[in-house]
C-alpha cells in the first residue's frame, strides 16, 4: 500500500479537495479539525452510505465491478480490471463512472492499484452486482466443479427445464433463494433444487448461530456459475450507462400551462371551499390526532374533489398555516381556519396558490397515506401523526426535478418517471416509490403539472432552491417564489369587477371576482357555483341587516352590472326593504301595559317615577330598562296599583362572529443541506489546510510542548510550567530565537506553534510565525509551555 | 386566455355568454354533448352529464373533439381534472356491447375483459346473465335485454345495443310529397335514427317532429304504434299522417279513452295505456296486438313511468323517441337512454334560429295589494287555507277586468284553480265558464264561439291545463293555480299561447296578492319562466288600473 487514505487526501490540490467537499457536503458538517479527521469521516459508514445514496445505477454497478475485481490477496483493483468486467458498456462511460467514484473517494489510490473504501462493503449488499460469493468460499465440491470450466458448462446445459428456470432467476440476482420449507435433508427439496444441489451448482448455506428462518433454508449460486449464466449480458448483468429516457408524449407548453393554471384555480377554489366549510362547521380533532373519515367525506363533497384530493388539500392548508386546532372545551379540540386564512383569502389567486404550493413542497407529510391502513391495520386519517414522513419534501423535490430535467412539455407516464428515478438514485428510490407517486399526484392536483408536464411557473418555483452562484449564502426562496407567482398570474384570468344580472335573479361573475366584489357578493347573494350567484329575499335581507339601504343596493347593482338590472331584481330589493323592519324588537327590563291609555299617559307624565326611564312603544305598552321589582316598587310608592305578570322571553339579534383558531406560522423546513459554493467553500478548504499544517507542525513540536496539551509535565505543576515558559520566552525575545509555544486557542483546543517572539508585554506575547509572514499575538495566560527550538 | 364565450366550471356546468360574438359557434359546438339547463337572457347554463356525453358518443363524437371544443371556447384555463373526467366518462360507453350471436343468441360482449368481469360480479345483474361462453362473452336471456341495459347504465358501463331488431309486420307506407319536401335536417334525423336502429330525435317545438315520425314510418314500411300524450295530440298526428303519407283513414286507428281501434297504424295515448283497473294495467295487450315494426314515442320527456316498464320488453322492436328536450322533471333521463335509445339527432341551433323562433309571450306578474280587511283575514287563516285565501282575494277582480279591457282586440282566457273565484269572475266579467262539470257539448259550443271570435273572453278552470287547442287566444290571465307547479305554468303558457300567424305578441298575466304565499309561489314559477328565457316583469296593480285609483267595492 503506497500511501494512506489521509495522505492521499492531503496531497490533493485545493480544487480536488473542494470538489470532494462539494460532492459530499456532510464531510464538513461540522468542519473537521484536520485532514486526518476528514479521512476518518470520509471512510465512515454513514458518510459512505450517504454518498452511495446519491449515485446513479450505473456508477453503483461500476462500484460493484470494482468490488468484484479486487485481487484476493491485495484487495486492490485497477481501472483495467474494472473495464474488463464492464466490457459490455462503452469504455468511455465506464471511465467516467470510475472517475466519479474516485472524485468521491469511494475508490482511491492510483489507477493501477485502486482500493475500495472499506465501509462500502458494510453498507451495500454482500452480493455485488447480484453475484454470489466465490465457490471456493462456499463449498469445496462446488469449487471443484467451478474449477473445471468444461464440466461446469456441461452440467449447466444438462439442467432440466425446472432447474434451468431456477438458475436463471438466481443468476439475475440476488443469488440467494429460500426453499420455502424447513430443511429436512435433500429429499424435502423440490425436484429442480435437489438436482442442482446434488450437482453442486447450488450450495445450501446455513450460517452457524442463525435462527432457523421461517421460509426455510437458503441456497446460493456461486459467483462463477452466475457469471457463466450471464455470458450473454456480461458478468455485471445488463448495464445502463445512460438514464432510461421516458417515452414521453410531448405537450405544447402553452396548453400544459393553461391546463395547469386551470387546475391551480380549481385547487385554490377547493381549498377555500374546504376551509369555509370548516369555518361554518368545525371538525373535531380525533383523540389519536387528525381529521375523522366522516368529516373528510363531508369536505370532499363540498369541495367536489375525491377524498384523496381533499386529504391533500387539507394537509396542505394545514402546512400553510391556514388551518389550525383550537380548544373547544375540555378534552376537545376543533379544526378551524386560522386568522392567516383571512389574509390568504384577501390575496389574488396566484398568491394563494403560491402559498399552497410552497407549503406542499416543504411539508413533511405524505397525504397519499391517508385512507390507507397502518401496520396495525387501522386507517390513517388526514392530519394524523401517522402520515408524517420526514423524507417527503426530498422525495417531492426528486420527483419534480426528474420531470424538470426532461424537455419542456414532456409528459411521461408516472411509471416511466419512477424508472428514471430508480436509475438516478437506486438506493434512495427504493422504498420511496409511494412517496414519488404521491408527489406526482399532488403536483397534478395543485396544478404544478398540467397535462402531466411541468408547467413553466412551477419550474420557476423549483429553480429557486437550486444553487445560486451569485449568492454564497445560498437560497432566497422568496424571490423565486415571487417569480413563480408572477408567472402564474400572467396565465390566470384577470380579476373581474363586474357582473351580469339576469331576470331569474342569478348573478354571473364571468371570472374570479375582485376582493371588493367578492365581499359584496358574499353579503348580497347565495353562491350557486363558482361563477353563479343568486339573489334571494333572504340574501337581500341579510344585506339590509348589516346596514345596506335599498338605494345602496340598487346603486351597487347598477354600478357592478354590465347588463341592465332586471326589473324583477329591483322589485325584489324594494319589496324586501319595504318589509324590512316591519317588525321591531328590543330588550327591556320590564314592561307596563294597560288597556287604559290615559292611565299609561298619566304614569309617563308622573315625575315621581321618572327614574324608571319609561318609554311608550305602543299606545297600551310602556317599557323600562329597570327590573320588574324596581318598577313595581316605584309605582306602588307613587300610589299606583300595578300587578306583576309572568315575563315573556326577549330575543337579541346580533351578527354571529366568525370563529377562527389562533394563527400559527407555517412550518417550512429547508429541504436539503445547502450546497457550498465559491468563497465559503474556499474558506472551508483553507480552514482544513490550516488545521492540517497545525497538526503536522504540532507533531514536530518538542515533547514538552506536546505533553502540555491536556496535562502537565510530570513533576511540574501547571503554574511552575507557566513560569518556566515565561522565562523561556523572555530569553527568546532577547536572543531572537525560535520557540515552540503551546497554547490553548479560543475554542479550547491546544495547539503548538513554532514562532520567533518579538515582544512580551501587557500580558501578550507578540511573535512572528515561522515563515515570518505575520505577527501573532498570544495571550500569556493561554500559553501552557514554551521550549526553544533545538 | 382565449377570451371565449364559455366559462367552464369545475362542477361541470358551462356558462355561455349569449352576447359574445362567438356565442353561436360555441353553442353549436357544445350542444351535442351538453344539456341546456337554463336559458335566461344573458348567460345560458349547460351541464355536462354522463348521459349527455354518452349520447354524443353514440352520435359519433369522440372525447378528443369534446375536449377540443371546451378548450377552444373557454375563456379561462379549463381545470385539468375536468378534462380527464370527460375523457374517462366518454370512454366508458361501448366497452360492452349487446350482440346477436348466431349460435348463442343474445350475448353481452366486453371489449374490455376486466369491465365484463366487473359487471358480471355485480349483484344488480343477478339473474340477467346466463352462462359464460368465453372470456369476452356472456349469454343474456332475451327477455332481459331492456333491464340489462338499464342496470348496466346504473353501473356506469352503458352497453351499445347492436343486437338488431325484428322487422315486424310489413305495411306499405310512403310519404306523399306533393308540393312539399322533407327539410334537410328532418331527413338527416330520420337517417340518423335508422342507422342507429333505435333512439331519440331532439327537435325544437315547431320543427316538424311529426314529419320525422312519418318519414321514419315510411322508411320502416311496417305496422307502427304511436304513443302520444293526449287525444288532441293523437288527432293532430292523424291529420298530419293523412295529409303527408299514403295512409288512409281506414289504416289509422285511435286507441284512446273513447275509441279502441287497432289498425296497421295505431295511435294510443299514454293515459289509456297507464290506466288501471283493480291495480292491473288493462290495455297492455295493445303492445302484443300486432307484430309492430316500429314504436314511436311522442314527447319522450313526458313519458310516464309505467310505459318504461312496458318498453323494457319491447327491446327487439325499433323505437323512435321524439322530443324537444331530453331533460325530464323526474330525472329519468337514464331510462330514456337505455330503453328507448341514445340521442340520434339533435337539430343544429342554426336551423332553429332559421325557424324565426322568438319568445312567444310577454309574461307579466301583476301584484295587487290586499285591503286591510283581506290582510287581516289572511293573517289569521290556517296554514293549509292560506293559499286559497290569498289567491282568491276579491281585490283581484277589478285588476282582471282592467287587464281584459287593456286588450280590446284580443281573445282573452282567464284561468284559475278555485271555482268560487271563477264564478265571481264570470259574473264580474260577464263571461262564460268552462269547468270540469261543463258538458262536452257545451264546451264544444263555447270553444267554437271563442275560435270564431264571437266570444271574446272565456273563464277556464283546471281543465284549461290540458287538451285545449285554442290558437286564437292571445292573452291569458292566470288568477290562481295549483300552488307553485312549474309544470302547470309551462302547460298553460305553452298550450294556450301558440305563436300567432301574424307574429303578434302574446301576453301572459299572473295576478298575485302582494306579501302573501301567493307571491312566493309566483316567484317560484317566475324563476322557471326566466330560466326558460321568457322575458317577464312585475307591475303594480295600481299601474294597471291607472289613475285615478278606482274605489274597490
Amino acid at each position: 500500500m503506497a500511501t494512506t487514505f489521509a495522505d492521499q487526501l492531503r496531497s490533493l490540490p485545493d480544487e480536488a479537495l473542494g470538489a470532494l467537499i462539494q460532492l459530499r457536503p456532510d464531510l464538513v458538517v461540522p468542519v473537521p479539525a484536520d485532514i486526518s479527521a476528514l479521512a476518518v469521516r470520509a471512510q465512515s459508514r454513514n458518510s459512505v452510505a450517504r454518498c452511495l445514496d446519491g449515485l446513479d445505477e450505473f456508477a453503483l454497478t461500476i462500484l460493484d465491478a470494482a468490488r468484484l475485481s479486487r485481487a484476493a490477496d491485495t484487495a486492490l483493483t485497477s481501472v483495467d480490471a474494472i473495464l474488463e468486467l464492464a466490457g459490455t458498456a462503452p469504455a468511455e462511460d465506464v471511465r467516467v463512472a470510475i472517475d466519479r467514484l474516485r472524485v468521491r473517494f469511494l475508490l482511491h489510490g492510483p489507477p493501477e492499484a485502486l482500493q475500495v473504501v472499506g465501509a462500502v462493503d458494510e453498507v451495500t449488499s454482500p452480493y455485488p452486482a447480484g453475484l454470489g460469493r466465490p465457490a471456493d468460499y462456499l463449498d469445496a465440491r462446488a469449487a471443484a466443479l467451478c474449477a473445471d470450466r468444461a464440466k461446469l458448462r456441461r452440467t449447466v446445459l444438462a439442467a432440466p427445464p425446472g432447474a434451468r428456470a431456477v438458475l436463471d432467476r438466481l443468476a439475475a440476482g440476488p443469488p440467494v433463494g429460500a426453499l420455502n420449507r424447513p430443511a429436512l435433508g435433500p429429499e424435502s427439496m423440490a425436484e429442480p433444487i435437489r438436482w442442482l444441489v446434488e450437482q453442486h451448482v447450488l450450495v445450501p448455506i446455513s450460517e452457524a448461530g442463525r435462527a432457523p428462518r421461517p421460509d426455510g433454508e437458503l441456497v446460493e449460486l456461486p459467483r462463477e456459475v452466475g457469471m457463466l449464466l450471464r455470458r450473454e449480458t456480461g458478468p455485471l448483468g445488463v448495464l445502463r450507462p445512460l438514464p432510461p429516457v421516458p417515452g414521453a408524449p410531448s405537450r405544447d407548453p402553452r396548453s400544459a400551462d393553461s391546463a395547469g393554471a386551470g387546475q391551480t384555480m380549481e385547487a385554490v377554489r377547493a381549498t377555500e371551499a374546504i376551509l369555509e366549510t370548516l369555518a361554518a362547521e368545525p371538525a373535531p380533532v380525533l383523540r389519536t390526532g387528525g381529521l375523522g373519515v366522516r368529516d373528510l367525506k363531508r369536505l370532499a363533497k363540498v369541495a367536489g374533489t375525491d377524498e384523496a384530493g381533499t386529504a391533500l388539500l387539507v394537509e396542505t392548508a394545514y402546512a400553510a398555516g391556514l388551518l389550525g386546532e383550537t380548544d373547544a372545551g375540555p378534552n376537545q379540540e376543533l379544526f378551524l381556519p386560522t386568522g392567516a386564512y383571512d389574509l390568504w383569502r384577501a390575496t389574488g389567486i396566484a398568491h394563494r396558490w403560491g402559498a399552497l404550493a410552497r407549503a406542499w413542497l416543504a411539508m413533511t407529510r405524505q397525504p397519499g397515506l391517508v385512507g390507507r391502513r397502518d401496520e396495525r391495520d387501522r386507517p390513517i386519517n388526514a392530519l394524523a401523526p401517522d402520515a408524517e414522513r420526514a423524507g417527503a419534501p426530498q422525495a417531492r423535490r426528486e420527483a419534480l426535478n426528474a420531470l424538470a430535467e426532461l424537455d419542456t412539455g414532456a409528459a411521461p407516464a408516472t411509471d416511466d418517471l419512477l424508472a428514471l428515478l430508480s436509475w438516478q438514485a437506486p438506493r434512495r428510490a427504493r422504498g420511496r416509490e409511494a412517496a414519488h407517486r404521491d408527489a406526482y399526484a399532488g403536483a397534478a392536483l395543485l396544478g404544478i403539472t398540467g397535462l402531466g408536464a411541468l408547467t413553466s411557473y412551477a419550474r420557476l418555483l423549483l429553480n429557486d432552491s437550486g444553487p445560486d452562484e451569485t449568492d454564497p449564502l445560498g437560497v432566497h426562496p422568496e424571490d423565486a417564489h415571487a417569480d413563480a407567482v408572477r408567472a402564474l398570474d400572467q396565465l390566470l384570468p384577470a380579476p373581474v369587477d363586474h357582473m351580469l344580472v339576469q331576470a331569474d335573479l342569478t348573478v354571473i361573475v364571468p371570472g374570479p371576482p375582485e376582493p371588493d366584489l367578492a365581499t359584496e357578493l358574499d353579503v348580497l347573494t347565495e353562491q350557486e357555483s363558482a361563477s353563479v350567484f343568486r339573489v334571494t329575499p333572504a340574501s337581500v335581507r341579510r344585506a339590509l341587516d348589516i346596514g345596506y339601504q335599498a338605494t345602496d343596493l340598487h346603486e351597487l347593482f347598477r354600478r357592478r352590472s354590465r347588463t341592465p338590472v332586471p326589473q324583477t331584481l329591483t322589485y325584489l330589493i324594494d319589496d324586501a326593504a319595504r318589509r324590512h323592519g316591519g317588525l321591531r324588537s328590543g330588550s327591556a327590563g320590564s314592561y307596563l301595559r294597560s288597556d287604559d291609555e290615559a292611565l299609561l299617559a298619566e304614569v309617563l307624565a308622573d315625575k315621581r317615577v321618572g327614574t324608571l326611564d319609561l318609554r311608550r312603544i305602543a299606545p297600551t305598552v310602556l317599557v323600562s330598562p329597570r327590573p320588574v321589582t324596581r318598577l313595581l316598587g316605584a309605582l306602588r310608592e307613587a300610589g299606583y296599583a300595578p300587578v306583576a305578570e309572568d315575563a315573556g322571553g326577549t330575543t337579541v339579534l346580533s351578527r354571529p362572529k366568525v370563529r377562527r383558531a389562533p394563527s400559527r406560522s407555517p412550518r417550512i423546513a429547508e429541504a436539503s443541506t445547502p450546497v457550498l459554493t465559491g468563497p465559503r467553500l474556499a474558506g472551508v478548504v483553507e480552514q482544513l489546510r490550516r488545521g492540517d499544517i497545525a497538526t503536522r507542525a504540532a507533531r514536530r513540536a518538542p515533547v514538552t510542548v506536546r505533553a502540555a496539551h491536556g496535562q502537565a509535565i510530570p513533576g511540574l505543576t501547571a503554574v511552575q510550567q507557566h513560569t518556566q515558559a515565561m522565562a523561556v520566552l523572555q530569553q527568546a525575545v532577547r536572543d531572537k530565537a525560535r520557540v515552540w509555544v503551546g497554547y490553548v486557542d479560543s475554542h479550547g483546543a491546544t495547539l503548538s506553534r513554532l514562532v520567533r517572539p518579538v515582544s512580551l508585554s501587557a500580558g501578550y506575547l507578540r511573535a512572528e510565525d515561522e515563515r515570518g509572514e505575520s505577527l501573532h499575538t498570544f495571550a500569556l495566560h493561554r500559553i501552557t509551555a514554551a521550549v526553544t527550538e533545538e | 386566455m382565449s377570451g371565449g364565450p364559455l366559462i367552464v366550471q369545475s362542477d361541470k356546468t358551462l356558462l355561455l355568454e349569449v352576447d359574445h360574438p362567438d356565442a353561436q359557434a360555441c353553442r353549436m359546438a357544445i350542444a351535442p354533448f351538453a344539456e341546456l339547463e337554463r336559458s335566461p337572457e344573458h348567460v345560458h347554463t349547460y351541464r355536462l352529464t354522463p348521459l349527455g356525453l354518452w349520447n354524443s358518443r353514440a352520435a359519433g363524437h369522440d372525447a378528443e373533439s369534446v375536449v377540443d371544443s371546451l378548450i377552444k371556447f373557454s375563456r379561462y384555463p379549463v381545470p385539468h381534472a375536468l378534462l380527464v373526467d370527460v375523457a374517462e366518462t366518454m370512454d366508458r360507453y361501448g366497452r360492452l356491447q349487446l350482440l346477436n350471436d348466431p349460435v348463442h343468441g343474445l350475448v353481452l360482449r366486453g371489449l374490455d375483459k376486466i369491465v365484463l368481469i366487473e359487471v358480471a360480479k355485480s349483484k344488480k345483474l343477478a339473474g340477467m346473465l346466463g352462462t359464460r361462453i368465453d372470456d369476452e362473452t356472456i349469454m343474456v336471456h332475451g327477455s332481459e335485454r331492456g333491464r340489462l341495459k338499464q342496470a348496466l347504465l346504473k353501473l356506469g358501463w352503458p352497453a351499445e345495443d347492436l343486437a338488431g331488431y325484428v322487422d315486424g309486420e310489413a305495411h306499405q307506407i310512403d310519404l306523399r310529397e306533393d308540393g312539399w319536401t322533407l327539410r334537410s335536417y328532418q331527413q338527416e334525423a330520420v337517417d340518423g335514427f335508422w342507422a342507429g336502429g333505435s333512439g331519440v330525435v331532439v327537435l325544437p317545438c315547431g320543427a316538424g317532429k311529426t314529419l320525422v315520425g312519418a318519414a321514419a314510418m315510411a322508411t320502416a314500411k311496417a305496422t307502427t304504434l304511436i304513443l302520444v300524450t293526449n287525444t288532441v295530440a293523437g288527432r293532430q298526428w292523424k291529420r298530419e299522417l293523412l295529409a303527408r303519407t299514403t295512409l288512409t283513414e281506414e289504416e289509422i286507428g285511435e286507441y284512446s279513452g273513447e275509441r279502441k281501434e287497432i289498425r296497421p297504424v295505431t295511435i294510443a295515448t299514454y293515459q289509456v295505456l297507464t290506466s288501471r283497473r283493480g291495480g292491473a294495467f288493462t290495455h297492455l295487450d295493445l303492445f302484443g296486438a300486432r307484430d309492430w315494426g316500429l314504436v314511436v314515442y311522442d314527447e319522450v320527456h313526458l313519458l310516464p313511468a309505467p310505459i318504461f316498464r312496458f318498453t323494457a320488453d319491447l327491446q327487439a322492436r325499433r323505437r323512435l323517441g321524439l322530443t324537444a328536450t331530453l331533460v325530464r322533471e323526474d330525472g329519468r333521463e337514464g331510462d330514456v337512454f337505455s330503453l328507448i335509445g341514445p340521442k340520434r339527432y339533435d337539430a343544429p341551433w342554426k336551423d332553429i334560429e332559421a325557424q324565426g323562433w322568438i319568445a312567444p309571450a310577454e309574461c307579466v306578474e301583476v301584484r295587487v295589494t290586499l285591503t286591510d280587511a283581506e290582510r287581516m283575514s289572511y293573517a289569521v287563516t290556517e296554514a293549509e287555507e292560506r293559499y286559497r285565501v290569498a289567491a282568491t282575494a276579491r281585490t283581484k277582480l277589478p285588476v282582471v277586468r282592467a287587464l281584459v279591457d287593456k286588450h280590446p282586440q284580443e281573445q282573452v282566457l282567464v284561468i284559475g284553480g278555485f271555482l268560487d273565484q271563477l264564478h265571481e269572475l264570470g259574473e264580474f266579467l260577464d263571461a262564460p265558464i268552462v269547468q270540469g262539470s261543463t258538458t262536452n257539448k257545451e264546451r264544444e259550443r263555447l270553444f267554437d264561439a271563442f275560435r270564431d271570435g264571437s266570444l271574446r273572453t272565456l273563464v277556464l278552470s283546471k281543465v284549461g291545463n290540458f287538451s285545449i287547442d285554442l290558437p286564437e287566444a292571445a292573452v291569458a290571465i292566470q288568477v290562481s293555480g295549483t300552488f307553485g307547479s312549474r309544470q302547470e305554468e309551462a302547460q298553460r303558457l305553452g298550450r294556450v299561447l301558440r305563436p300567432k300567424g301574424d307574429g303578434r305578441q302574446a301576453h301572459f298575466y299572473t295576478v298575485v296578492s302582494r306579501d302573501t304565499i301567493d307571491t312566493e309561489y309566483a316567484a317560484h314559477r317566475q324563476r322557471f319562466l326566466a330560466e326558460q328565457g321568457y322575458a317577464y316583469k312585475i307591475v303594480d296593480a295600481d299601474d294597471v288600473l291607472g289613475p285615478p285609483i278606482p274605489q274597490i267595492d
